[in-house]
């Protein structure tokens, strides 16, 4: 009885030891956002500040507060229309079946596999020929065709699982193409919608990459681009830094919390029925 | 209410013909079975009909109206046809109340929210499942499933109602009520059914004339009593029946102007018609069924032991008051169905005889059945 008991032992330990790693970054994080200047320079990263405060977190909000707003525009709106598009692309692929829609997704797959870096200055060109260049809009276009391919995918596996005899049958009752999926499958579809949007809202928000090139000066500056900013010429005000990542990381975690449990649902799901 | 004509209807998938060179005419009003094996095109042809499936070959017509047509070029979508469906799993939405399910097709056809709240209630109260109206599909039991797809197909009284096994999800008490329900429902609203099932004694018990069908092409029409009694061919014959016909080999014998069918372990006098039909045809094997309950079995051999054939009783099957008899002949077996009043015991040595009234004949390289109407 003794082995397993001290067996047991070490193994919390060993996972204890990995907890306050892997938790030690974002607790530095907060203590130093609380910091003054002095406390930078008196205190190591993982203490507490001597005396806190608010100011590092009202300064990178006044900042940081056009982008964090633009960035949540723009991610809200691509998550929810390359959800919506890869919600209907998967209808089609699997229940409306045409000629070539086995072509047709393999072209849409191909499109998860496209870096980002290669199309860079095909994708800046053609946005300021659009006129989308620096805008709202050049960025929710961009993010919404990038997360198509993806949603597709995760649509469609899940849509293979409603019966087709569903679809047959709202047929029969008289229901068209488009009647059928706004009445059967996207009543259906909230688990995978969940699961999508998590994963959109997350890829997109920490996207800096697209952001940086599409967007010039504060109208469509996304928070990571502000963040980026922040790091300064020549002196490292690590409390600004950890304030504006504070900020940055608050909207991810709230969708996490808020549908993370979907999200493990949806995998789970995939993970037996696939 | 519509008669509904098939012509040459064919369809393939791929390489494999599922049905070939169809023609079928179902009467106006009649509860038109199709039956056989899996993977015999009955539910395709069902899926033509819906419109579901659109053939290469050969044309649809309800009534005086053109359904489907490749070569015309004519068409019309399943929700243009006058049909209800009632699928084998149900199909009923799972997001929606008992309710809002069988209301679905008068909704998309936009039909008032008044006559919407009469008919659905109308048709649940027929149906009995008027409390099950605000459940959810996931709260229902099979058999309550079951009516609320049938609830779903009523409401909208359509022309002709296409039925896919719709019974077989359910347990063997339930379908056997669920078969007396649907053919009562049937004589009281009279509209067309075409039901496709691979249970034979389904279709013969609720089927007005039935269907049978066998690696996409039609074996046979007729009533029950004519495919059962009357088998076209082999296929029919075995597939018809439940325990299935005995079925052996025999070779025509002939001596001066007598001609008589050499099976082995018996002669057999033939009717006059056979006898013509092997002269004409110049055949000299036959292939003989007779069903199990026209073979009777007796313990004692009595004075006339004329016709009586000795067998060894192999396996008894008790089924409720019948024995189901397998007799064990040496070279030969041959099932039986007889009275469970008999005392019979496995091992034991018996007498039987055949009804040579009830034998059916068979063309043994065609699988024809010959003529002995």
């Amino acid at each position: 009885m003794i082995r397993p008991r001290l067996s047991r032992f070490f193994l919390y330990l060993i996972l204890i030891f990995f907890v306050i790693l892997f938790i030690l970054p974002l607790w530095s994080a907060l203590v130093t956002a609380l910091k003054t200047e002095q406390d930078l320079i008196y205190t190591t990263p993982i203490e507490p500040p001597k005396t806190p405060t608010l100011e590092p977190l009202k300064t990178t909000l006044s900042v940081m507060g056009r982008p964090l707003l633009n960035s949540l525009t723009f991610t809200l709106g691509a998550t929810i229309l390359s959800c919506l598009f890869g919600s209907i692309a998967g209808y089609v692929l699997t229940k409306i079946r045409f000629p070539g829609s086995g072509i047709v997704f393999a072209l849409i797959i191909l499109g998860i596999f496209i870096p980002y870096q290669a199309v860079l200055v095909p994708l800046v060109l053609t946005m300021v020929r659009l006129g989308l260049y620096n805008t709202i809009w050049g960025l929710i276009l961009t993010h919404t065709a990038y997360g198509i391919p993806i949603c597709t995918l995760l649509f469609r596996s899940f849509y293979e699982d409603i019966p087709d005899s569903l679809v047959r049958a709202a047929q029969i009752d008289g229901a068209g193409t488009w009647t059928i999926y706004r009445r059967v499958i996207l009543p259906l579809s909230w688990l995978p919608f969940a699961v999508a949007a998590v994963f959109q809202f997350t890829s997109i928000w920490n996207d800096l990459l697209i952001g940086l090139v599409l967007s010039r000066g504060i109208e469509a500056m996304p928070a990571s681009v502000a963040l980026a900013n922040l790091k300064g010429g020549f002196v490292a005000l690590w409390n600004l830094q950890m304030a504006g990542t504070l900020w940055y990381a608050l909207p991810a975690l709230i969708v996490y919390f808020v549908l993370g449990k979907y999200l493990i649902k949806g995998y789970m799901a995939g993970a037996i029925k696939g | 209410m519509a008669k509904v004509i098939i012509k040459n209807l064919k369809k393939r998938y791929g390489k494999a013909e599922a049905v070939e060179n169809l023609n079928l005419e179902i009467r106006d009003g009649e509860f038109f079975v199709l039956l056989g094996p899996s993977g015999c095109g009955k539910t395709t042809t069902l899926l033509c009909i819906a419109g579901l499936v659109i053939p290469e070959e050969g044309e649809i017509w309800f009534g005086e109206e053109l359904v489907t047509s490749k070569e015309k070029g004519s068409f019309l979508r399943p929700q243009e046809r006058d049909v209800a469906m009632v699928f084998q799993d149900y199909a009923i939405y799972p997001h929606l109340t008992v309710f809002r399910n069988i209301s679905f097709p008068l909704e998309v056809r936009g039909v008032s929210r008044e006559t919407i709240e009469k008919k659905v209630k109308g048709v649940a109260e027929s149906l009995g499942i008027s409390p099950l109206l605000s459940r959810k599909p996931a709260q229902l039991s099979g058999g309550q499933r079951q009516r609320v797809a049938l609830a779903r197909a009523i409401v909208r009284e359509p022309k002709v109602f296409l039925m896919d096994e719709p019974l077989s999800n359910l347990d063997a008490k339930l379908r056997v009520a669920a078969r007396a329900e649907l053919k009562k429902l049937h004589e009281k609203i009279k509209t067309t059914i075409v039901y496709v099932t691979h249970d034979q004694v389904e279709a013969m018990s609720i089927g007005n004339r039935i269907a049978i069908l066998n690696n996409g092409r039609l074996e046979q029409v007729g009533t029950p009593r004519e495919v059962y009694d009357r088998p076209a061919n082999i296929f029919v014959a075995s597939f018809i029946g439940s325990p299935p016909m005995n079925f052996f080999e025999g070779n025509v014998n002939r001596q001066d102007e007598e001609i008589a069918l050499d099976l082995g372990f018996a002669l057999i006098k033939l009717p006059e018609e056979i006898k013509k039909a092997i002269v004409k045809e110049g055949l000299s094997q036959l292939t003989v069924g007779i069903r199990p309950e026209h073979i009777e079995i007796v313990k004692e051999k009595g004075k006339s032991t004329e016709g009586l054939i000795e067998a060894k009783i192999d396996i008894i099957e008790l089924v409720g008051k019948e024995f189901i008899v397998h007799l064990d002949l040496g070279r030969w077996s041959i099932v039986s169905v007889t009275s469970s009043n008999l005392d019979l015991r496995e091992g034991e040595i018996v007498w039987f005889s055949l009804d040579i009234n009830r034998v059916h004949f068979f063309e043994s390289q065609t699988g024809k059945a010959l003529s002995t109407s």
